[in-house]
């Protein structure tokens, strides 16, 4: 009857005594590692491993995105320098062509005895019709119509369109273009007309006359508009068969119509008036 | 049947879990009590006879995982097991603010028994440096059942329909038929 009343008062006091009985013998003797520790830890052991191993994946996964991040941040930073640095040196680069270039027109000025006006190219216009450049010096400037445009080593055409602030320049490969010159080895004369992309045609020269591919042209200077001995060209082809009075030639340019980015104005022999006056005071 | 048999492994699995959560969030200064809010769980919810089983077999696994005196935890949770237990007799458990706050004492007295334990056994004073980490560890413990105690409580509703706990509870853990 006792018992039945109280069991659960004696079920609790038995366990808590167990329990005290266990927390006192290891305390009263060091046991080590008993039995029932190694069961529990042996049974542990793979759910450790388990935990242990998504930690550690997880750990791994954030460490690599960490990484990840930083790795993007850097790749941002050494680009972005990259990119300075190549826009740096790309100024350097152009810097360094524009100074030889000039310093090829800047020899123009020791090999004719003229004055010059260096002028830049602005636009360009090689269609089928037209063959100019337009250059960013103008009336403003002291440019007429009918200068001689030089680039190194030889003529490149004329003023033809002259603005205030800008001009046009008619090129020696216009279909427009006529140029009095004269083959300098035999200083047989003729006349350079534009010819577009082959060049220029050379015109009026008799078949009896000797002219040879690689002959160097040159002004003849018998207009006003272009001193002479400024060059124009080399005979590029030589023809006698076909019929007629005068030989076919072609002329190649000296100059490089495609490349030229600054371009002299011979301003000798044009010297107006104006220009004397000018000086004279 | 199937949950005393379930019984240690869930223990153990909770004990390392817990082992775990300390390592990685706090570096093992400061014990996630999951064991402890379980025995809680136990004296609120479980009847008599399983609550105390869990209480013993989690404290034992604590105790063997933990490297703590052999017995030591075992004790602890026994008696915070019949504190909880004896409380939720005497009042209703439906609220999570109530449960944090017997949780909160539940730890302090743990922590408090272990620094009188250690003091009268050992002669250790762990009153300077432990008594904010024990502090902490109280409050957190405290979040951590409200916690706990609302994913068991969605769990049951899962499982049963409604939770196990109700207002009045009897020593078995059942529903009082007056209620």
């Amino acid at each position: 009857m006792f018992l039945k009343n109280y069991r659960t008062v004696i079920f609790v006091g038995a366990i808590i005594a167990a329990a005290l009985i266990l927390l006192s013998y290891n305390l009263r003797y060091d046991t080590g590692t008993s039995v029932l520790k190694k069961i529990v830890m042996e049974a542990a052991e793979p759910v450790q491993k388990m935990f242990s191993a998504s930690v550690e994946a997880v750990e791994n996964a954030w460490r690599r995105y960490i990484h990840l991040v930083g790795l993007e941040e850097e790749n941002r930073k050494l680009n972005k320098t990259i990119n300075a640095l190549q826009e740096e040196l790309n100024l350097y680069k152009e810097g360094n062509l524009e100074a030889q270039r000039l310093k090829k027109l800047l020899s123009l000025q020791d090999t004719y005895p003229h004055r010059f006006f260096a002028a830049r190219v602005i636009g360009k216009e090689l269609s089928m019709i037209s063959k100019t450049l337009w250059i960013d010096k103008g009336e403003k400037d002291g440019l007429m119509s009918g200068m001689p445009v030089l680039v190194s080593p030889g003529l490149l055409g004329r003023l033809t369109d002259i603005s205030w602030h800008s001009s046009k320049v008619l090129l020696l490969v216009d279909e427009n273009s006529n140029v009095d010159v004269l083959i300098q080895r035999t200083r047989v004369q003729g006349i350079a007309h534009g010819a577009g992309s082959r060049g220029c045609v050379l015109k009026y020269v008799p078949k009896i006359q000797d002219v040879r591919v690689g002959d160097v042209v040159v002004t003849s200077g018998l207009s006003n508009i272009f001193p002479k001995g400024l060059l124009v060209g080399k005979v590029s082809y030589v023809n006698r068969v076909d019929a007629g009075l005068f030989s076919k030639i072609y002329l190649a340019p000296f100059a490089d119509l495609a490349s030229v980015e600054e371009v002299m104005v011979l301003a000798a022999g044009q010297q107006e008036p104006k220009q004397r006056e000018k000086k004279e005071e | 049947m199937i949950y005393y048999i379930l019984l240690p492994l869930n223990a153990i699995l909770l004990v390392v879990l817990q082992i775990t959560l300390s390592d990685i969030f706090f570096s093992g200064r400061l014990t996630v009590e999951l064991s402890l809010v379980a025995v809680i769980y136990a004296g609120f919810r479980l009847d008599f006879v399983k609550g105390i089983a869990l209480a013993c077999l989690m404290g034992l696994t604590f105790d063997c995982l933990s490297g703590a005196v052999p017995g030591s935890f075992t004790l602890f949770y026994l008696l915070i097991f019949l504190l909880v237990f004896f409380v939720s007799l005497r009042i209703t458990s439906g609220k999570l603010y109530i449960i944090a706050f017997v949780s909160l004492v539940c730890s302090l007295l743990e922590s408090l028994v272990l620094v009188l334990l250690y003091a009268l056994v050992f002669q250790y004073d762990l009153t300077g440096d432990m008594l904010p980490v024990l502090v902490l560890q109280a409050l957190l413990t405290s979040v951590l059942s409200i916690g706990f105690f609302y994913v068991m409580s969605r769990t049951e509703g899962l499982r049963y329909g409604k939770t196990i706990q109700t207002p009045q509870r009897t020593w078995t853990g059942g529903v009082s038929p007056k209620t």
